[in-house]
């Protein structure tokens, strides 16, 4: 079994654990880059298992991050349950949603897919901003919050985007990742071996929206404040886009050299956030153009080699 | 029952009128999604920006708002055709993504651009017929400038259809469109044919535009609201005939404005946004498509 | 010797690695008929798509009327007056007859004399001007096959293409189209054909090539050709063995 645990995985082991350091010697903003950087890499690595694997262009997932930060607020202010518990709660809801859209949702193809999950999205929006319960427009603060430390949240947010990259490696290595692999070659050669389609996508829309909720219950503690607008916002779609595609879409590494990116310019130009909006996109475009595999991707081809390679070997 | 009734003669001639001008926004997103294959997310923000060109010229020579589409409209051909040509074109390919994502990507800048350029602030092209309605009898009063969008819709949508069945280069669209290889042996330059398809896209994009914003306020970031009108419209219309793109127009506005009427003003969006996903889930081509 | 029109000098052609056509080469004569043969999978079409400009060959050239051809795109090649009726005839569907005709007006040049043009056809197919204003895919297959060499014909070309003209027609209809043929060759355009039907070929072709496995196994004009060399060419069987060899027989 030592190949399941190779040298690389035990790379990338080290630097979670140098990350995971970083209370102790870094500056407090550098712990709050890296926080977000953990965060972004959980939300894109699921979007990069739904678009880059399973061929689901989801432009709602900011469904679930709604969804799973409104849930932290509403369990732990309301009903005084623990912080903890809310946000694993926010997860499950999350999955119960999208099983509840799946069977629509999963009669649309490609890019109706993609306006069908933004239309819930939007529609979530519309409908939290109505909602008297959570406070209309004006949004909710997550009061629990403020009893916990940075670090506390510094080090869930970690947990985070380190348990997202295994967990997408560890799919990508299992059965249900052979299917994926065979459905992203060639989806009607796949069906006729035996791989059930719907079922394989399905389970990753289902952990997607889980995780992704999960990541924004811990999202939420560090923001503390929580509104329909942006909460259920486009702009969620399109970092993880522009993270993924730069980062290298279809590779395990990719999410993580794009959220790299994505926070690194975000707090250099954080007095000018559609500045950084304006760059994200056109190197996005650009990377399309000249190298649509991403960063990762394209190392990857040159060089012909994968830090974490999916292959089982 | 009848009060009921009399109570929805407002709403559904102001929902058939709304859906005019749905109907114009949506037409250039039914061209490209028809003709290239390929779905303009950017759409909705290239309409906005008409609405702001608008504003600009407005601003400089005082004239109508529906003067300023002399400006406007050559600008967003122009607009149309360069994205076509040096973005798109370059990325069209068996793979439906990459164009996808260039539109988004495209939709992001935009966005970007114009709050940088403009502000936040809520704009409007302001004219007299914006707040002026007009009585007809006793039993119908309908906005004016609903009125002018419906107009102008048809109008644009009638000289579009014209277009198409009456010069060479709408035949060689239409060919393009049909089989791009036997378009391409008679002489056709079929990516050179998808950037005029766009430019003309992008021409309606204006009138929408304009349109837009003579009828309601709008921000840099109101791209998407469009956008999702748009796709509204292609989908419950069907694509394949202009026609087909209005009528759906035509329900879009009606589902929203009944919508508002029963359920309250904060559910008008969501009313389209049903009708759009219940489509999408059982009817993908549209309820008027060819096919 | 009268103009070689059109030369095709020793070309390879690819589709990314499979290698489909293996040192071609061809001349055709103004004014002739020339027939290519050869069994599915032969590389007769790509043979054509490459002279009509959708393919590029990776060696070799192909030059018309003197000029180098090989490389420009197909909407050039019909300016230069090369026009293709292509495999399974391709109409435009959503088009009547009328517009589809009018397509194959599309270059400057042609569009200027499009009417005399229509005149023209309309003579040589009367049924297209029965049924100008249907939409093309109501007619059938005989008439659709008219319809495409009629669009063709549009441009005023001097070399005409066609891909397997009879596929799908009862032999009444094609014999009908292949008169055609002939009466359009006699005006003096340049007829270039791809068949599967030999006894066709043979009998319309003023020379025919013969072809298997993207090379070409004999050509010649067809009253000096036995049909002991054609079959062995069309199978691709020599005189020694049974397995196919990279020979040219003239």
């Amino acid at each position: 079994m030592a190949s399941a645990f190779s040298k690389r995985l035990y790379g990338i082991a080290i630097v979670a654990l140098a990350l995971a350091s970083f209370p102790l010697w870094a500056s407090r903003y550098w712990v709050l880059v890296a926080l977000l950087f953990s965060l972004n890499l959980a939300l894109s690595e699921m979007w990069n298992l739904l678009a880059g694997y399973s061929g689901l262009i989801s432009l709602g997932q900011q469904a679930f991050v709604g969804l799973g930060g409104y849930t932290l607020a509403v369990f732990s202010m309301y009903y005084g349950f623990p912080i903890w518990l809310s946000i694993l709660i926010g997860g499950m809801i999350s999955v119960l949603f999208a099983l509840l859209i799946s069977a629509p949702i999963f009669r649309m193809r490609g890019v109706y897919f993609a306006i069908g999950t933004w239309t819930v999205a939007e529609t979530l929006r519309i409908l939290f901003s109505n909602w008297k319960y959570v406070g209309y427009g004006m949004g909710l603060f997550v009061k629990p919050a403020y009893t916990l430390s940075f670090n506390t949240i510094f080090y869930a947010a970690l947990l985070m985007g380190v348990a997202s990259v295994a967990l997408v490696y560890f799919i990508l290595r299992s059965k249900l990742g052979l299917g994926l692999m065979a459905m992203r070659d060639d989806e009607t050669a796949s069906e006729t071996l035996g791989v059930d389609i719907f079922r394989t996508k399905l389970i990753c829309f289902i952990l997607a929206a889980g995780v992704t909720g999960v990541a924004s219950g811990v999202l939420y503690l560090h923001n503390i404040f929580i509104q329909p607008f942006s909460a259920f916002g486009i702009d969620w779609t399109v970092r993880l886009v522009f993270i993924t595609i730069i980062g290298g879409i279809g590779t395990i590494e990719g999410p993580i050299i794009g959220s790299l990116i994505y926070v690194i310019l975000q707090q250099w130009l954080s007095e000018y956030p559609s500045v950084s909006l304006l760059i994200l996109g056109v190197i996005a475009i650009a990377v399309i153009l000249v190298a649509p595999k991403g960063i990762m991707g394209t190392i990857q081809e040159r060089l012909g080699f994968e830090i974490l390679s999916p292959r089982r070997k | 029952m009848l009060s009921i009734l009399a109570g929805l003669k407002n709403p559904i001639m102001n929902g058939l009128l709304l859906g005019g001008l749905y109907g114009i926004v949506g037409i250039g997103m039914s061209m490209i999604f028809g003709i290239v294959r390929v779905v303009n997310l950017a759409h909705g923000d290239l309409v906005i920006l008409a609405s702001y060109l608008s504003f600009v010229t407005l601003s400089i020579f005082k004239v109508s708002p529906l003067l300023t589409l002399v400006l406007v409209i050559p600008a967003m051909f122009l607009i149309g055709f360069i994205i076509q040509y040096y973005l798109v074109n370059r990325v069209l390919g068996k793979d439906m993504n990459p164009p996808l994502l260039v539109a988004f990507g495209l939709s992001i800048i935009l966005q970007n651009l114009l709050l940088l350029i403009f502000t936040p602030d809520a704009r409007t092209l302001l004219t007299d017929l914006s707040i002026t309605t007009l009585p007809i009898g006793s039993f119908l009063s309908i906005p004016v400038v609903y009125l002018v969008d419906f107009i102008l819709s048809l109008v644009t949508i009638f000289l579009l259809s014209r277009f198409f069945s009456k010069t060479y280069l709408g035949k060689a669209i239409r060919a393009a469109s049909d089989d791009e290889g036997a378009a391409e042996l008679m002489g056709i330059n079929a990516k050179r044919i998808y950037a005029w398809a766009m430019a003309i896209a992008g021409g309606t994009a204006a009138v929408a535009g304009v349109l837009v914003g003579m009828t309601f306020t709008f921000y840099p970031h109101t791209g998407p609201d469009y956008l999702i009108i748009a796709f509204g419209v292609v989908i419950v219309g069907g694509l394949g005939s202009l026609l087909g793109t209005f009528m759906g127009g035509l329900i879009l506005g009606l589902a929203q404005i009944l919508g508002a009427h029963f359920l309250g003003p904060g559910f008008q969006l969501i009313s389209g946004y049903i009708i759009l996903l219940v489509v999408l889930a059982f009817k993908p081509t549209g309820l008027f498509s060819k096919g | 010797m009268a103009n070689n029109i059109l030369r095709v000098q020793q070309i390879d052609v690819h589709y990314g690695d499979f290698h489909a056509l293996w040192d071609v080469s061809l001349d055709v004569e103004e004014a002739q008929v020339v027939s290519i043969i050869g069994a599915n999978g032969a590389g007769k079409s790509t043979l054509l798509n490459t002279i009509a400009g959708v393919k590029k060959p990776s060696h070799g050239t192909v030059q018309f009327r003197g000029s180098r051809i090989n490389g420009i795109p197909p909407y050039q090649a019909v300016v230069e007056g090369i026009s293709m009726v292509p495999e399974g005839r391709r109409v435009f569907p959503h088009l009547t007859v009328l517009e589809n005709l009018e397509i194959g007006s599309y270059t400057p040049k042609a569009r200027k004399r499009k009417n005399e043009a229509l005149k023209k056809i309309y003579e040589l197919f009367p049924v297209l001007e029965e049924r100008k204003d249907q939409l093309s895919i109501t007619l059938s297959g005989g008439e659709q096959q008219m319809l495409a060499i009629g669009r063709a014909l549009m441009s005023w070309p001097q070399l005409i293409l066609l891909d397997e003209i009879s596929l799908g027609l009862a032999p009444v209809v094609i014999k009908q189209i292949y008169q055609k043929v002939k009466q359009i060759n006699a005006e003096g355009i340049t007829a270039l054909l791809v068949e599967q039907d030999i006894q066709r070929s043979l009998k319309a072709a003023h020379k025919v090539y013969i072809m298997q496995s993207g090379r070409i196994r004999l050509e010649g004009r067809p009253d000096s050709l036995s049909q002991e060399q054609i079959r062995k060419a069309y199978f691709g069987l020599s005189d020694l063995n049974t397995k196919p060899e990279a020979e040219k027989e003239l």
